[in-house]
């Protein structure tokens, strides 16, 4: 038998192959959300569950009705770039005068209640679906045997790569796609319908994606989850194409794939984790990818609510108040709980932290909170590490993370910045599964509480509550005192105006990073403590889901205020608490509520509590004294009524 | 002595030569105006000489020190502070806090995670000064979202000269002002020159007459003539570019 660097020919050359055929699927889908970026300017979350729409949509039309694959190939990306026009038109479309994170936010909400009802109308199971007639069977080329539907799939998906680039670089249509990327006005004034031609690009990035889930049926695993996890790849591949850009896109989907291909050959253990590492690479040496050229240039901002007129007084009481009603709380409410929703409190606040006032939106920070948990629990079960030892080894490692994937993500912002953070999370999500110190799928299960500093005794209710409530109160208090100081006054301006605080002289890349990596450790505090509470570090702690969590709690609770992703994570935790039971309809929930949030009540709960009190003393002051000096009115805003 | 100098510097984007093979020199003390059609290529100066934007051929140089490699942030550092042709003020701060920033920026505070600038006497009385200078007392608690546009103008230039720059860039500052926020810029920007070196792009050529003792004319990317107002206005090929011959 031949072999190739000790490695048998026939196995180099199936997982060749194999890295091939996955290439083409990389390629395929990478390439729509490059279309779709480049039009719209949103990483489209959904893209994964557009995708498993064309395969489950393929299983149910042969299973139901009897429709064949051919069919199939053609009805399934018109049903589902059906779908996509109307998602644009009656949803995407009501963000698009804001920043496009909101877009992106929209996208990741519907992605969840997609993936959600099909989990609940197919399982979660794989379904079977047959390698059509025409295409069974293979060839044997003599160094190796082809498959004959592998062979079409590779060939299929190089002649819509090139057809979807041939069209937009080389047609007339195309000039007036990028124009229109370029300078919507202008194309507008043309005479051109820009809406319609968002709308209609997203259907056909929508209907691309179907294609490929289709193309995918009969060889890939069919279920309704088949999408999420494949869509991080495809963003890291796209960061490593360059966003936008569709020749950058091909290339690295297929490269991607080839070289995930050759790691399982030749070191299976790193297959799954070889594309980000090479993304982490390439943005090291290209930080906008290998064809990049658009930067991403700043949008306007996410208008926070401002707390205006308030005192410190105020300030204090509300503390107060928080403080003593959580004090109170465990007479009345399940301790636990309570206890689970301060350490997510406490993660959430940190999130918010550089999403809210460092205008940084992470989609990877579940990789802090579950780093640490893993760290603490294993210090505390491998070394017999006491507790506060473990909690400073749990948060420097999460601190740790922090420069490094700040380091190599703050040069970014908005979208990249949120992709990057993605991947870089799977990254560690990966790393965590396989390495042999985190327990695998099982994690690390009953992890000792201990006795703290050897005196207070962890596994006591009452001292582990009281010692939770100190470090979120902590954690809280330090973040308000940050959001005051001159350094929170410097990434306010940043957030409002990059470039104007450059022109002060201010590094904002220097504060940027600071503030990822404050943001970072105090997610690892959240994560210490949580395994402390739950005496598990598991897997979802490191999880994509849990990043969506922490941005659902902060997005819901009010972006940029100091109490809104505390309400948030109350919210959240008390919704999986009571909702637990009705199992897929969760994520549904959780999707529609971010969908809501997003359309209905971007300031959430607190924000628009705020903008509410404010409106009010607003028009309070301004009749009570219509016939004051302005300075009067002034002066009595300020003294904050 | 020249402050700040730009040698044969280039920038393209996408094969499209925004600025091309400009030598340009800025003497200290003086106050020197860029005038140009839209689209001539001020602003990418502006952006080149700050470092907003990497020029793809030539150097610049701040006080006969090659720049070109700096940062826009190093180079404010260095006392050479730009605005920017479209108002550029942090709106979700107050008036007070947009001054207390620049001013942030010289104090040993910036790195300060707790506490509250605020607490910082000096800092405070400068800030205060600063207010009054440029008649802000009255709105110092005011969002700088909620100033009329002019105002804005001036809170900018109000925070670019708390920085206490050696260099001042300004991107038309009167851009969408009224008349007499004009007359009021101009005594604030006179009187911000002492002592300093000031660089400003301009459309508005009263202003630019009244101020600017060198100007330096742009055409499509390149430096047409350079000379004191009465030499440049008089010249054929200047105003053969401003009514749109080219040259
Ligand atoms: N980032 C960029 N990418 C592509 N082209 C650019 C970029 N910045 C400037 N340009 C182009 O360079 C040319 C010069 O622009 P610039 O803004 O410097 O002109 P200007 O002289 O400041 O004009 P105005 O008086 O209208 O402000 C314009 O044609 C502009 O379209
Ligand atoms: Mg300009």
């Amino acid at each position: 038998m031949t072999t190739i660097f000790g490695i048998p020919a026939a196995l180099l050359f199936g997982q060749l192959l194999l890295g091939l055929i996955n290439g083409a699927f990389y390629a395929t889908l990478s390439l729509g959300l490059a279309v779709i970026f480049g039009m719209m300017n949103i990483a489209n979350f959904a893209h994964g569950a557009l995708y498993m729409m064309g395969a489950v949509g393929a299983w149910f039309l042969l299973d139901a009705f009897g429709v064949g694959y051919w069919t199939s190939l053609f009805l399934c990306p018109l049903l589902v770039g059906i779908v996509g026009i109307l998602l644009e038109r009656l949803i995407l479309r009501r963000v698009s005068h804001l920043d496009h994170l909101y877009g992106m936010l929209l996208t990741f909400g519907l992605a969840l209640i997609i993936q959600g009802l099909f989990r609940f109308a197919f399982g979660s199971s794989g379904l079977p679906y047959a390698i059509p007639e025409a295409l069974s069977g293979g060839t044997n080329l003599g160094f190796m045997f082809l498959p004959h539907y592998r062979g079409w799939v590779i060939l299929v998906a190089l002649v819509i790569c090139f057809a979807t680039w041939y069209a937009i670089e080389k047609t007339r249509l195309g000039a007036y796609l990028r124009a229109a990327t370029e300078n919507p006005a202008l194309v507008q004034a043309f005479g051109i319908n820009v809406p319609a031609m968002i709308m209609f690009t997203y259907g056909a990035g929508a209907a691309l994606a179907a294609f490929a889930g289709v193309l995918a049926a009969p060889i890939l695993q069919v279920s309704p989850t088949m999408g999420a996890d494949l869509l991080i790849v495809i963003f890291a591949v796209v960061v490593i194409g360059g966003l936008g850009s569709i020749k950058g896109a091909i290339v690295a989907g297929f490269s991607a794939g080839i070289l995930e291909g050759l790691t399982k050959a030749f070191y299976p253990e790193a297959s799954t984790t070889v594309v980000f590492v090479l993304m982490a690479l390439v943005l090291l040496i290209w930080p906008a990818g290998l064809f990049g050229s658009k930067t991403q240039s700043a949008s306007t901002s996410v208008v926070l609510p401002a707390l205006a007129n308030e005192t410190s007084l105020m300030r204090w009481a509300l503390f107060a108040a928080m403080a003593l009603s959580l004090a109170v709380a465990p007479v009345f409410v399940y301790p636990a709980f309570l206890m689970k929703a301060m350490t997510y409190a406490l993660f959430a606040c940190a999130f918010n932290l550089m999403a809210g006032y460092g205008r940084l939106v992470s989609f990877g920070h579940a990789m802090f909170i579950g780093t640490a948990g893993y760290v603490t629990a294993y210090v505390i079960k491998g070394w017999g590490f006491p507790p506060e030892l473990a909690i400073l080894a749990g948060t420097a490692s999460a601190s740790l993370l922090g420069l490094v994937a700040g380091w190599l993500s703050t040069r970014s912002s908005g979208v990249y910045f949120a992709m990057i953070s993605l991947a870089l999370a799977q990254m560690i999500y990966f790393v965590a599964l396989q390495a042999p110190f985190t327990g695998g799928e099982d994690g690390i299960q009953s992890v000792p509480r201990g006795v703290l500093f050897g005196l207070f005794d962890l596994s006591d209710p009452a001292v582990l509550y009281v010692f939770v409530l100190l470090v979120f109160l902590g954690g809280f208090l330090f973040i308000a005192a940050l959001v005051r100081s001159p350094f929170g006054q410097i990434l306010k301006a940043i957030r409002e105006h990059e470039p104007r605080a450059r022109s002060l002289g201010f590094s904002t890349e220097h504060y940027k990073l600071a503030v990822f990596v404050i943001s970072a450790t105090l997610s690892g505090l959240a994560g210490s403590m949580k395994v402390l509470v739950t005496q598990i570090a598991s897997l979802t702690d490191v999880h994509w889901l849990m990043s969506g969590e922490v941005i659902l709690m902060t997005f819901l609770g009010g972006v940029g205020t100091l109490y809104g992703p505390v309400v948030g994570a109350f919210v959240v935790v008390a919704m999986q608490n009571y909702l637990a039971a009705l199992g897929a309809w969760v994520s549904v929930i959780h999707g529609a509520i971010f969908v809501v949030c997003i359309l209905a009540f971007r300031r959430g709960i607190v924000g628009e509590l705020i903008s509410y009190v404010s409106a009010r003393q607003a028009r309070s002051v301004a009749a009570g004294t219509r016939a004051d000096a302005p300075d009067v009115v002034a002066r009595r805003l300020k003294a904050g009524a | 002595m020249s402050v700040l100098e730009a040698r044969d510097v280039s920038i393209a984007f996408n094969g499209f030569y925004a600025v091309r093979n400009v030598d340009f020199a800025l003497h200290e003390g003086t106050i020197h105006a860029v005038i140009g059609p839209n689209g001539a290529g001020k602003t990418t100066l502006f952006n080149l000489l700050t470092k907003f934007l990497q020029p793809t051929g030539g150097s610049v140089y701040y006080r006969g020190q090659d720049i070109t490699g700096e940062g826009p942030a190093a180079i404010a550092r260095r006392g050479v502070v730009r605005s920017f042709q479209i108002s550029a003020v942090f709106q979700g701060l107050t008036v007070r806090e947009n001054i207390e920033l620049a001013l942030l920026r010289r104090s040993n505070l910036q790195w300060r995670l707790v506490g509250h600038a605020r607490r910082n006497t000096d800092l405070v009385r400068r800030a205060d000064e600063i207010l009054a200078q440029f008649g802000f007392d009255r709105e110092a608690d005011t969002a700088a979202a909620n100033l009329s546009y002019g105002r804005k103008r001036v809170l900018e230039l109000a925070t670019t000269i708390a920085m206490d720059p050696d260099v001042l860039l300004l991107d038309e500052p009167m851009a969408g002002l009224g008349r007499e926020d004009i007359d009021r810029v101009a005594e604030l920007i006179l009187e911000a020159a002492q002592g300093r070196t000031v660089l400003l792009v301009e459309h508005n050529m009263q202003v630019v007459s009244r101020l600017a003792e060198r100007i330096t004319v742009m055409v499509r990317g390149e430096v047409l003539t350079e000379g004191s107002y009465d030499e440049v206005s008089k010249r054929p090929e200047v105003i053969a570019a401003y009514t749109g011959g080219g040259h």
